[in-house]
């Protein structure tokens, strides 16, 4: 499964949200209507779909679907 | 004012009196200082033994009229009156009283003492636990640390004892057939004012009923009590503003706090620098800054301090049905959203934000900077987030600069830090127990109790690392600001135990706003029961050592954190570079999440309402301004600025080491 599909899934699972509704262009507060709390939750829940761990501000600086996968790639590709 | 030096009145003297209206069944027993002028003083009664000082000289208040020193139609009753006051229109009578020096006096009722009394002092209240147990003697020397060691020091009886001794001997230091009224003070359209003493450039205007009680007041720190107040067996503490129909009823108010606007407390203390307005406060230990402003809010049986009530915010300590015996404690710095429910017994930990309403009872105390919601009727937690908010650096930013108090014997002791060993310790422990419950807990779990708490079990570990970066950046705070106080330094001198320090390795605990190591305390507490210490102004002097040790305490606790957070075997000035590296990282971090926090202020829902008829983004920026604009926004960048130059020094410093 690619890297978006399983943000997908994680975003919507979280969210409570149909997964259909969560693109890569879905921004994470005003499409999926995160909050300051589930904006958290879902940096944890990134880091544990992925077993890795991101930084804490540049992840919740993170605003789109799109920009969590390369955000995600980067930090994987880095090790 | 002299007692000793008062004569007879002259057959002149007294015939100029009876000429002015004025009638004595005893003229004799009316005695005058030299230089006495009979003119000064015009339709009184004098009954009793009345002394008058010299009547000369004028005063202008703030309503600009000019006054002449006399005493115009009043009813005196064994008074001493001194030097150069105006007294008029006194409906009443002033009766058992030492006036003293420069006192205006207009348009009053009664002020009389009755019998003897302490004026409030020694007085118990039944604070914290309604049902007593907790019995406190207010003193108008009473600190918030002395408050607080006879509230919640109970299982030491001796201890007690020796409180209440000191409580004792105060109020019957104090103790008087009459009430006096200090030097310069004002009084203006009050009515009744039995047993209470009021100390020097106090103004009172326009108050309903005092009954015994003590108004403490100084010239660096005069004390105004205002329209309409009614209270009894009160103290109320050096610079403090109390009006507008306020409510006092076995309660202490401290320095500099302001009450007013139909406000009432009973059997509560708050502490220096509190606000009470519109709302009710019942057996309360309100702390240094504890702030209540909405009508609806109802603060009962709980421990506060550095606290702020949101509006509704309420309270149970009837939880079960042998009285109201439960108590709650708010640790420092915490606040609660509109319309908050805590059933108490419950403990918040420091710097906590409660939102929602809690029906359980939980103890977050090993986890500061908190967020407690409420989620589908559950309490649940998030440890460390509130550290990363704008409120938390806000508050810890404006409580140095909104000390109010002018006086210089303050009495209360206060430690502004947000960060500290206090709360240090308590992340390390947290950090420490959230880890646990991730281990122990299985993946499908969506909670894990702690307790009587849910925390989310996906955060456990995010949690842990918040409170990892806040202890990166305190022990950071606590290096960087010791390198810079000594750039000509040694690495011996960072890594030996300051001389006259407690051990590092000592709790340390929150003394209602005093930090200090529990070792030091206990010291005190034992030369309180042996009997080394025995007066307030002693005990005062012994709080004032502790508050004074902060520094050297705190050194020598971030001496021995430093190896145990970095997993160092000994500080060395590697380790030093490490810890200097993970400070700057760690202080960017805050300061970019702060950001973040506080820029969701200026963009999406918030502009809701704003442009009634178009022009939304317009009208906000008009209103609200913009976020690069806002001078919060602006501190936060000198803040980065700082960061970069502080590293500079500091590694400059650690280089040559």
């Amino acid at each position: 499964m690619s890297t978006l599909d399983r943000i997908k899934n994680v975003a919507a699972e979280l969210l409570k949200v149909d997964s259909s509704r969560v693109q890569e262009s879905s921004r994470f507060v005003e499409d999926l209507g995160a909050d300051s709390m589930q904006s958290i939750e879902l940096v944890a829940a990134f880091e544990e779909e992925f077993d890795i761990e991101m930084d804490e501000d540049a992840a919740l600086g993170v605003k789109t679907v799109g920009d969590a996968v390369g955000f995600i790639d980067k930090v994987m590709a880095e090790g | 004012m002299n007692l000793e030096s008062y004569l007879a009145l002259t057959p002149e003297a007294i015939k100029i009196l009876k000429g002015n209206g004025c009638w004595s069944r005893s003229w004799s027993k009316v005695k005058v200082t030299k230089g006495f002028d009979p003119t000064r003083i015009a339709g009184t009664i004098f009954r009793g033994e009345v002394r008058i000082g010299n009547l000369e000289g004028e005063f202008v208040p703030s309503d600009g009229i000019k006054r002449y020193a006399g005493i115009f139609d009043a009813n005196l009753h064994n008074v001493v009156i001194g030097d150069n006051c105006h007294i008029s229109n006194v409906n009443g009578w002033l009766s058992n009283l030492i006036i003293e020096d420069n006192v205006l006096m207009e348009n009053v009722g009664s002020i009389v003492c009755q019998g003897e009394t302490s004026f409030g002092n020694g007085h118990a209240i039944e604070v914290l636990n309604e049902g007593g147990g907790r019995e406190l003697k207010i003193t108008a020397m009473t600190s918030a640390q002395t408050a607080y060691l006879s509230t919640m020091y109970r299982h030491d009886d001796a201890l007690i004892k020796a409180l209440n001794q000191i409580a004792d001997n105060y109020a019957g230091g104090v103790r008087s057939h009459r009430a006096t009224i200090g030097e310069g003070a004002k009084l203006f359209h009050c009515q009744n004012i039995v047993n209470v003493n009021i100390g020097q450039g106090a103004i009172l205007r326009g108050i309903q009923n005092l009954k015994e009680g003590t108004i403490a007041s100084s010239h660096d720190a005069p004390t105004f009590v205002g329209d309409g107040v009614i209270a009894k067996d009160f103290i109320i503490q050096k610079g403090a503003h109390v009006s507008d129909g306020a409510l006092l009823s076995s309660t202490l108010i401290g320095e500099a706090s302001k009450i007013g606007k139909q406000f009432s407390a009973e059997n509560s203390v708050m502490f220096c620098n509190s606000e009470g307005f519109h709302s009710e406060v019942c057996s309360i230990f309100g702390g240094p800054y504890t702030v209540t402003h909405h009508r609806s809010t109802l603060l009962i049986a709980g421990m506060f301090s550095f606290f702020n009530a949101g509006s509704g915010t309420n309270q149970s300590n009837h939880m079960y049905k042998l009285g109201p015996l439960h108590q709650g404690i708010l640790e420092r710095g915490s606040k609660t959203g509109s319309s908050s429910y805590l059933l108490w017994p419950s403990r918040v930990g420091a710097f906590s934000a409660i939102m929602g309403k809690h029906y359980a009872n939980f103890d977050s105390s090993d986890f500061p900077f908190s967020y407690v919601n409420e989620d589908g009727g559950q309490s649940t937690l998030v440890p460390g987030m509130n550290f990363f908010t704008v409120g938390t650096m806000r508050d810890g930013l404006k409580w140095p600069t909104r000390d109010r108090r002018k006086n210089s014997d303050k009495l209360d002791q206060l430690n502004f830090e947000v960060l500290s060993p206090y709360t240090g310790q308590k992340m390390m422990r947290g950090q420490s127990i959230l880890l646990e419950l991730y281990s122990g807990a299985e993946k499908g779990q969506e909670y894990v109790s702690h307790q009587g708490i849910l925390i989310k079990r996906l955060l456990l570990k995010t949690c842990s690392r918040y409170y990892r970066l806040a202890l990166e950046k305190y022990l950071g705070d606590v290096l960087v600001s010791r390198l810079e106080g000594n750039p000509a330094m040694v690495l011996k001198d960072l890594t030996t135990p300051p001389e006259g320090a407690e051990d590092g390795n000592s709790t340390w605990i929150d003394v209602s706003g005093l930090l200090c190591t529990q070792p030091r305390l206990n010291n005190l507490l034992e030369q309180i029961k042996a009997g080394e210490v025995t007066t307030q102004h002693a005990l005062q002097s012994e709080l004032e050592m502790i508050h004074d040790s902060y520094a050297l305490d705190e050194w020598s606790w971030v001496q021995q954190a430093i190896p145990e957070v970095y997993s160092f075997e000994s500080i060395t000035s590697e380790n030093l570079m490490t810890v200097l590296e993970k400070w700057k990282v760690s202080s960017n971090k805050l300061l970019n999440m702060v950001e973040m926090d506080a820029s969701k202020e200026f963009e999406g829902t918030v502009r809701t309402g704003f442009g009634i008829d178009g022009h939304q983004s317009e009208d906000f920026e008009k209103v609200r301004g913009t976020f690069e604009s806002n001078s919060f926004k602006k501190q936060l960048d000198e803040m980065r600025q700082a960061v970069e130059g502080n590293y500079d020094r500091s590694l400059s410093i650690l280089n040559k080491l």
